[in-house]
């Protein structure tokens, strides 16, 4: 709190200082992107400490890192660690390293700070940087068939219309094994389950029903999105790109991009604006979080509740419709400000949805608390533990169920959220799916007091600036705090009106390597709630693919025998397998 | 004539079931504010499974195949055996309390052998589940019938029947919480939730039904439905016999059966309200459920010895 007092220092500074006086010699370079945003960079050798330093020392907390191939501007690659610093001088600091394009090695942070690593593994995949000392190098974003030696994301590697010929046929990610008990059965959710819609590998290692341990492959579905709007859009419709990155918080993504860039080149986006902008935050939140309400029955086999969640959570696609055309909350953001205006009546109805919504939701989750079996069902079950929760820097309701009260809103005020009034993060200490699910439900009317504060809150005015100069190669963080949690833009703009760089990291980005310790000691019936009151997206399809290691029954299929077989529709691949 | 009133029990039932669960379905739709489809859905589901071609699994054997016959056969037998219009058995033999339990066992049995042949992990755990499930709920029905036996002399659930239809099963105390802990054994055992633990769609996606299709599933469903709707008849049979037949006058006969028919109808209604409104128990706390039936079960049984 000294460093606040002390006018003389900019935020952050403190922090800069500390690294200064703790590792003479580290800072090269230290310079302000925004006012609450730092970045420095250090020698290579210097990483691991000065991260480490931050982290934990300095009650920083680790987001993302943003591998970039700065050769075209500066002769090599650069890394930047971005880190939210929560504690005492909250900002951003962000420790940026150069990489020799030579050797392409720096050294890992993960043995120190283990959040760091999923952003190692796919800065390997989409740059080729090798991290030195990186514990698990397999691959993270690129599909199995994915040719070795081409990173997308490099400026000289391909174009983004060029579709590289697969390299290999049949699956070949090795899942990790880190239990103690020596026969396990792997019991395989996804890729795709009927719990869980969106395609994800889980392989659960068990004894019984009981889970030891858990592996997953995830981005079946990555779009490379980071390539098209560097190299197809301008930077200004990359906000509605931003848009589609998510089909229920669209908007949260839309936002951060856009104050990624608005930071940069420093402009002011209009008060009226940034209330608009909190306030449709705010109502993705409502219809966000009645979905995972609803889903939290579901995986019970409670789908009358599921139903009426779902019936009530209509009210607020309707709201969503009022404020901004559609049912989705999209296509509302340009740099600069935001398309649509709340007129008068829209905001007399808004307010008469929110009373409404209050009433139905408040009698809802009466209901579901007093449903039989719900507390044993979700008390004590998905254990996220604090110590877990504090290395890997997880975000949204995940953490704040373990008792780690982090949220955009109130860590690093933004948009209309700096004007509220009595309103703090909740948090719950349960470290469970019923606190995760209780965290919900309190956010969800917290969104109701805020949106009618802000409503009546909001100045008039202007919703958009034009005025502004274009600086190319400045970057700068977005923040938004989606009803997931914490979504992380980065962006530096080029000299040809594009992107140069633009990261997205959405929230469950940060929550997946978490799964793995919050499966373990559960069973097989607990793990799709477990991945639900993490609440990533979902919808239902159903298939299983199925390895038993006892019996060594598994049968791969190349994509060759697939494709022929769709085709002719006869001679199944599996006959004569017993299948 | 009493042949003829077993077959038509039995093809009755069978032709019924779809309809029983469809209109459970429809319940089930309306407390979800939704409109459902339609009370015949079943029926449609049934016909177009049975016209489509039949996969099977991996390595899975004769166990596997004759598993759905099995199920479908063991029910509509004891389908044909409950003394459901008439307060007799039609035919006394499949009427007797230890056949009934047996034939309940054999379809459970194989069911879970037909699990573990399957090369399916969530198959293997649900066939598992349902054996936990025999195992914790079959005891409590044993002692219930054991003291409905010995209260009125006889192990042929139609004489019990007719002993409750008259008013002379005797002590009276103990057949009614008898009565009690059958309602909740039977409940347990028709598979719905919170104890659909075998089949739990979420958690292990069906469990062992997933391994079957075409004709197979259909007779697999039909089997399920009818299961539901014979160990309701058998609680509605045992301790509601009212309205059934005395005599055996086809009139009589056809009378008892349209009153059975409201019987178990509001059985099913009942289920439903209850299966809509919890959640499913986690399978590794069903103990605590089952204890409670074991207790009042045994309660009954006090009841008996000390006569009251």
């Amino acid at each position: 709190m000294t460093a606040k007092k002390n006018t003389a220092l900019r935020r952050c500074e403190s922090h800069v200082q500390a690294v200064r006086d703790t590792f003479p010699g580290s800072v090269l370079d230290a310079a302000w992107q925004a006012e609450d945003q730092v970045t420095i960079t250090v020698p290579t050798d210097m990483l691991p400490d000065v991260v480490e330093f931050l982290y934990y020392g300095r009650g920083g907390w680790l987001p993302n890192m943003v591998a970039n191939d700065e050769r075209p501007l500066k002769g090599c690659y650069a890394l930047y660690y971005l880190l939210s610093m929560e504690e005492d001088d909250p900002g951003f600091v962000t420790v940026r390293v150069e990489i020799d394009p030579h050797s392409m090695e720096y050294p890992s942070v993960t043995p120190r700070v283990p959040a760091c690593v999923w952003s190692e593994r796919e800065a390997f995949d989409m740059f080729g940087l090798r991290a030195v000392g990186l514990p698990d190098e397999r691959r993270l974003v690129l599909p199995d068939d994915w040719p070795a030696n081409l990173y997308p994301l490099r400026k000289d590697s391909m174009d983004y219309r060029k579709r590289p010929a697969p390299a290999c046929d049949v699956e070949n990610y090795s899942f990790l094994y880190e239990g103690n008990a020596e026969e396990t059965t792997q019991v395989p959710m996804g890729p795709l389950h009927i719990t869980s819609d969106e395609p994800g590998h889980f392989r659960l290692f068990v004894e019984g029903e009981e889970i030891i341990d858990a592996d997953y492959r995830l981005f079946y579905v990555h779009r490379g999105m980071e390539k098209v709007a560097e190299s197809r859009l301008d930077y200004d419709a990359v906000t509605f790109l931003a848009d589609r990155i998510c089909g229920i918080c669209g908007n949260a993504h839309s936002v951060a991009y856009a104050e990624a860039v608005e930071h940069a080149q420093g402009i002011e986006v209009p008060v009226r604006a940034q209330y608009i902008r909190a306030i449709l935050l705010e109502v993705e939140r409502l219809h966000s979080h009645l979905l995972n309400l609803g889903l939290v029955c579901h995986y019970c086999g409670f789908d009358t509740g599921f139903q009426h969640f779902f019936r009530v959570r209509e009210k607020t696609m309707d709201l969503a419709v009022l404020l901004t055309g559609a049912r989705k909350t999209y296509g509302l953001n340009l740099i600069g400000g935001v398309r649509r205006d709340i007129l008068d009546e829209q905001k007399m109805a808004t307010v008469k949805y929110v009373r409404e919504l209050r009433n139905e939701v408040e009698a809802l989750v009466d209901m579901l608390v007093s449903t039989a079996n719900f507390e044993s069902r979700t008390a004590g079950v998905g254990r996220l533990d604090p110590s877990v929760a504090r290395d890997y820097s997880p975000v949204g309701p995940c953490v704040r169920g373990s008792g780690i009260a982090r949220d955009v809103r109130f860590d690093h005020p933004f948009d209309g959220y700096k004007y509220l009034t009595g309103l703090t993060a909740r948090s719950h200490d349960g470290c469970d799916v019923q606190s995760r699910t209780l965290v919900r439900v309190e956010e969800f009317m917290d969104s109701l007091t805020m949106i009618e504060q802000m409503l009546d809150g909001a100045p008039g005015g202007p919703i958009r600036t034009e005025d502004w100069q274009y600086t190319p190669h400045k970057y700068a963080l977005g923040y938004t705090e989606a009803p997931r949690g914490e979504d992380m833009h980065w962006a530096m703009v080029g000299d040809n009106q594009k992107c140069y760089r633009w990261r997205a990291k959405a929230a469950t980005y940060s929550n997946w390597p978490i799964l793995r310790y919050m499966f373990r000691g559960n069973t097989v019936a607990d793990a799709a709630i477990i991945v639900g009151s993490m609440d990533p997206c979902y919808s239902c399809t159903d298939r299983v693919t199925v390895v038993d290691v006892k019996k060594k029954t598994e049968t791969v299929l190349t994509k060759d025998q697939l494709e022929g077989y769709c085709r002719r529709r006869t001679h199944s691949p599996l006959s004569g397998k017993g299948w | 004539m009493s042949i003829v009133v077993a077959l038509l029990q039995a093809v009755l039932l069978v032709a019924l079931a779809p309809l029983v669960s469809g209109i459970a379905r429809k319940i089930r739709a309306k407390m979800h504010a939704r409109e459902g489809a339609s009370a015949l859905q079943d029926y449609y589901d049934l016909a177009k499974l049975w016209h489509r071609c039949e996969v099977r699994e991996g390595g899975s054997g004769l166990v596997s195949r004759a598993m759905p016959p099995v199920f479908l056969g063991c029910f509509i037998l004891i389908a044909a055996g409950l003394p459901l219009a008439m307060q007799a058995c039609p035919i006394p033999i499949l009427g007797d309390i230890i056949t009934i339990l047996y034939l309940m066992a054999l379809p459970r049995f194989m069911f879970s052998l037909a699990s573990i042949d399957s090369a399916g992990s969530y198959t293997a755990i649900g066939g598992i589940r349902e054996l936990l499930v025999g195992v914790l709920v079959e005891p409590s029905l044993m002692l219930v019938l054991f003291v409905m036996a010995v209260a009125v002399g006889s192990t042929n659930v139609g004489i019990m029947a007719n002993a409750v239809a008259t008013l002379q099963a005797y002590p009276m105390v103990a057949v009614v919480v008898a009565a009690v802990a059958c309602a909740m054994a039977c409940y347990i055992e028709m598979g719905k939730l919170p104890f659909d633990l075998a089949e739990a769609e979420q958690e292990i996606q069906e469990g062992p039904l997933a391994a079957y299709s075409g004709p197979s599933l259909a007779m697999l469903k039909l089997g399920v439905s009818l299961k539901q709707l014979v160990v309701a008849s058998l609680f509605v049979a045992i301790f509601v016999p009212f309205g059934a037949a005395a005599a055996a006058g086809p009139l009589d006969i056809l009378i008892g059966f349209i009153v059975y028919l409201v019987k178990v109808l509001v059985v099913f209604l009942l289920a439903s309200v209850i299966e809509n409104s919890v959640m499913r128990v986690r399978y590794k706390l069903l103990g605590r459920y089952t204890w409670f039936v074991v207790g009042i079960a045994s309660l009954s049984l006090v009841f008996l010895v000390i006569g009251i």
